[in-house]
C-alpha cells in the first residue's frame, strides 16, 4: 500500500495563503509601473545635441576656435565666463532667431566673451563668415538707421552703447550694457585689439572714400555700379536671401536715394551669366505683377527696362549683361524715370 | 486518530524515505519554477529602455493644462492698458483695474511664472523679462495669500547665465520666490490635439507639479524670424529639444503653442519696447521708450494691442490671427473694453 502523503496543517495553509497574496501584489505592483514610464528615460535617450565647445583661453589657446583667438584679453577688461564658440548647427542656442540672418548668408562660427570694465558689462562677439561679402551683408542687414560712423574699420558704425563693424570675412559686434558716451573709446580700444589679431588691416584715412560705407576689396564691382547722385549715406546693404519678398532672390545689392522730394532704393546683382539676369529679371517681374503692379509706358525708357505701378508705388527692372538692376518703391514716377536713367548709364557695359 | 494509526502503521525506513522523496519532489519543482520564472525576466529584460520617441500607447501629455479662471469660461477677456514708467507700478495698478490679484490668486495656490530669459544680457538691453516687472508680480501673488511662487524658462544657452545676468534670478529671490532651472528630469513628450509640429516633443512638464496658476510676463520685442516677440513667443521656451527647428514653419509652431497652455494672467511690459534688431536686439537705438504695461486674461488680444507698440499692422505677424481663428483668443483687443490708466512720469 503506497504511504498517503500527510495533509497540511491549518497554519502551512494559512502561510501558503500570504505568500500567495504576496506574490499577486508584487505582481500587479509591477504591471502598474511597467505601464507608465518615467519621462526622463526618453530625456535620456534622446540624441546629445552637438556639443558646444566652451574653450578657455591661455595656456590651450592652440586648441580654440579661429574666432576664439581673435578674441583680445587686455588690461582693465576682466573676463566673467570664458569664450563660447558656435558653430551652424548651435548658433541659434545663443542668438535664438537672428541665427536666421546668418545662416543663410554664409555663416562658418561664432565666438563671443563677456566683460567687466569698471562698472560696464560689455560683450563681443565675433562671427566668421564664408566670404568678405558674407560678412558686409550681415553688417549692413542691421545697420541702425542715423548711427555715427566709426573709422576703426571700412564698414563700422557706432550707437550710444556699441560698436558694429565688418572687417574682411568678420562681422563684429561689442555691446555695453549702458548708453555713455565716454565708452566709445573704451569700445574702439578693444576693437583695434581685434583686429590686431586678424589678418585683415584696419581702415586708414588714405583708404577711406567719401559715404564710409562703399566697399572695399571684392564689393567693388556692385557697390562702384551706384549712382553717386542722391546716393543717402551709409544705406548700402547687401541682403542675403529672399529680397523684396521675393523667395529665391539672393544677394542683391540695395541702397536709398532722394531724388527731388521722392525717396527710391535701388537694387543691383552681378549673376554669373546673361541668362541667369535675364531669368531673375522675369521672375521679379512675375511676381510684381502677381502682386497687382501693373506695366506702364514711359518715354525714351532706358534699354531692356520695365516699369510698373501700383498704387503710388513704381517699380523699374532692367538688365545689362550680367548685372540685374532696377528701381524699388519709388515715392513718384520722376523719381523712378530719373534714378533709373542713373543707374542705366552706370551699368551699362561696365561688367564683362 | 487515523494519521496515528496511519503513521503507525509505516515502518520508520518507508517514512524517511517517502519525506525524502517527497522534498525532493518539491524541491524539483520550487527549483523548476524558480528557473522558469529567471528565464522569463531575462526574456523580458530590454537594456535599452523605450525608444526615444513614445510609442503610441506610452503616456503623452496633450497639452500642458488649462490655468484660465474658470469664471472667464466662453466670456470675453480682461485686459489693462496702463501708461507710465514706474513698472512696479503700473503692474499693480493693471491687476488692480482687473479686480485685483485675489480675483486670480487664491489663498494656498502654488503660482508659476514663465519670463522670458532667453539671453545672458542685462535688464537694460530689454531682451529679457524686466527683474522690476517680475519682482512687482511675484510679491502680489504672495500679497494674495499664494503658498509658493515659482518663475521659470527653458532658455537654451545656459540657464543660469541667463537668470543671473539678466537679474530674474535675483528679483525671485529677493521676492521669496524659487526659480526652476531646466532640468532633464523636468521635461516629459507632449502632443496637443491635431498637432502637425508638437508631435511628442519634450515639454517643461515637471515645472507644473501641483501648480494652481500660471502667469507669463513677457516684453514686446521685434522678432527677426517671427516678425515679433511677446506673450506667445515666451511660449516657445517650455519646449525642449532642439526646438530651433521650428523656425522654419515660425507661424504654425506659434499657433499650437498658443493651444498648449491656457494661462491665468499674461503681463506684456512694452515700458521699453525692442523695435528693431530683436530678438537679441544689442544696441540702446533699438529700444524705445514706449512706457506701457498690458495686463489681460487673454494672450492673443495681449499681443494684438502690444503690437501697436512696435507700430506694426496685424497682417506683419500672421501667427496672431492663426492664433484667433483656432480659438487662442481674441485679436481685436478693443473688444475687451480695456481699462485704461496712466500712473503718470
Amino acid at each position: 500500500m503506497s504511504p498517503r502523503r500527510p495533509k497540511n496543517s491549518a497554519p502551512q495553509h494559512i502561510a501558503s495563503y500570504v505568500v500567495l497574496a504576496a506574490l499577486c501584489s508584487i505582481a500587479a505592483w509591477l504591471w502598474v509601473q511597467q505601464s507608465s514610464y518615467n519621462p526622463a528615460v526618453l530625456v535620456a535617450l534622446r540624441p546629445l545635441p552637438l556639443k558646444r565647445q566652451t574653450p578657455q583661453s591661455g595656456p590651450s589657446a592652440g586648441q580654440l576656435h579661429a574666432t576664439a583667438r581673435l578674441i583680445p584679453e587686455l588690461d582693465g577688461f576682466l573676463p566673467r565666463g570664458g569664450v563660447e564658440t558656435y558653430g551652424p548647427d548651435i548658433l541659434s542656442d545663443k542668438i535664438d532667431g537672428k541665427a536666421e540672418l546668418y545662416l543663410p548668408a554664409g555663416f562658418k562660427e561664432m565666438s563671443c566673451r563677456i566683460f567687466s570694465h569698471a562698472t560696464t558689462h560689455i560683450e563681443m562677439f565675433v562671427y566668421e563668415m564664408l566670404s568678405d561679402k558674407a560678412a558686409f551683408a550681415v553688417f549692413s542687414g542691421q545697420r541702425r538707421a542715423g548711427a555715427r560712423a566709426s573709422d576703426v574699420a571700412a564698414h563700422a558704425y557706432a550707437t550710444p552703447n556699441a560698436l558694429f563693424f565688418a572687417s574682411g570675412v568678420h562681422y563684429v559686434e561689442i555691446v555695453a550694457d549702458k548708453p555713455d558716451p565716454t565708452l566709445q573709446d573704451t569700445l574702439e580700444t578693444l576693437a583695434r585689439a581685434l583686429l590686431a589679431n586678424t589678418s585683415a588691416p584696419a581702415a586708414s584715412a588714405a583708404t577711406k572714400a567719401p559715404g564710409a560705407s562703399q566697399a572695399q576689396g571684392s564689393l567693388n564691382s556692385e557697390a562702384a555700379l551706384f549712382p553717386k547722385e542722391g546716393l543717402a549715406p551709409d544705406t548700402l546693404r547687401l541682403s542675403a536671401a529672399d529680397v523684396f519678398g521675393l523667395q529665391g532672390f539672393s544677394h542683391v545689392f540695395t541702397a536709398e536715394y532722394h531724388v527731388g522730394d521722392a525717396q527710391a532704393t535701388a537694387f543691383i546683382a552681378i549673376r554669373a551669366s546673361d541668362a541667369d539676369a535675364a531669368a531673375d529679371s522675369q521672375r521679379y517681374l512675375a511676381f510684381l505683377t502677381a502682386n497687382g503692379y501693373m506695366p506702364i509706358l514711359v518715354e525714351s525708357p532706358p534699354p531692356f527696362s520695365h516699369f510698373l505701378r501700383l498704387d503710388a508705388s513704381f517699380e523699374v527692372i532692367m538688365t545689362s549683361g550680367r548685372v540685374l538692376a532696377g528701381v524699388h518703391d519709388a515715392s513718384s514716377l520722376p523719381a523712378a524715370i530719373a534714378l533709373a536713367a542713373r543707374l542705366a548709364k552706370e551699368i551699362q557695359g561696365k561688367i564683362p | 486518530m487515523r494519521k496515528t494509526s496511519d503513521a503507525a502503521s509505516i515502518s520508520p525506513e518507508v517514512l524517511q524515505a517517502m519525506n525524502r522523496r517527497d522534498f525532493l519532489k518539491r524541491a524539483g519543482c520550487a527549483a523548476a519554477l524558480a528557473l522558469t520564472a529567471s528565464g522569463l525576466g531575462l526574456a523580458l529584460y530590454d537594456q535599452a529602455g523605450p525608444p526615444a520617441v513614445a510609442p503610441e500607447s506610452g503616456k503623452i501629455l496633450a497639452g500642458l493644462g488649462d490655468y484660465s479662471l474658470p469664471s472667464l469660461a466662453g466670456k470675453t477677456g480682461k485686459m489693462a492698458i496702463i501708461r507710465g514708467v514706474d513698472r512696479g507700478r503700473m503692474v499693480e495698478r493693471g491687476i488692480q483695474a482687473l479686480g485685483g490679484m485675489d480675483t486670480f490668486i487664491q489663498k494656498g495656490e502654488r503660482v508659476l511664472i514663465k519670463v522670458n530669459a532667453a539671453f545672458a544680457t542685462p535688464a537694460s538691453l530689454a531682451a529679457t523679462t524686466h527683474p522690476e516687472t517680475l519682482a512687482a508680480l511675484v510679491r502680489l501673488c504672495f500679497n494674495a495669500g499664494a503658498a509658493q511662487v515659482l518663475v521659470t524658462d527653458n532658455p537654451i544657452n545656459n540657464p543660469e547665465s541667463c537668470f543671473e545676468i539678466s537679474g530674474l534670478a535675483e528679483a525671485t529671490r529677493a521676492q521669496g520666490g524659487r526659480l526652476v532651472t531646466p532640468k532633464a528630469e523636468l521635461f516629459a513628450p507632449v502632443r496637443p490635439a491635431g498637432a502637425v509640429l508638437l508631435k511628442n516633443w519634450p515639454a517643461l512638464v515637471g515645472a507644473f507639479k501641483d501648480v494652481n496658476k500660471v502667469l507669463i510676463v513677457s516684453p514686446v520685442k521685434d522678432h527677426h524670424r517671427a516678425g515679433a516677440s511677446m506673450t506667445l513667443k515666451n511660449l516657445y521656451g517650455f519646449l525642449g529639444g532642439r526646438r530651433n527647428v521650428f523656425h522654419q514653419d515660425i507661424n504654425a509652431i506659434m499657433v499650437e503653442l498658443a493651444l498648449l497652455l491656457k494661462p491665468t494672467l499674461c503681463v506684456l511690459d512694452g515700458v521699453t519696447s525692442m523695435l528693431s534688431n530683436g530678438p537679441t536686439g544689442g544696441s540702446f537705438s533699438d529700444l524705445k521708450e514706449t512706457n506701457t504695461m498690458i495686463v489681460s486674461t487673454d494672450p492673443v488680444a495681449a499681443d494684438a494691442a502690444g503690437l501697436e507698440l512696435l507700430d506694426r499692422p496685424l497682417h506683419s505677424v500672421p501667427y496672431l490671427r492663426m492664433a484667433h481663428e483656432a480659438g487662442a483668443g481674441q485679436i481685436d483687443y478693443a473688444t475687451l473694453n480695456p481699462e485704461r490708466s496712466d500712473t503718470g512720469a
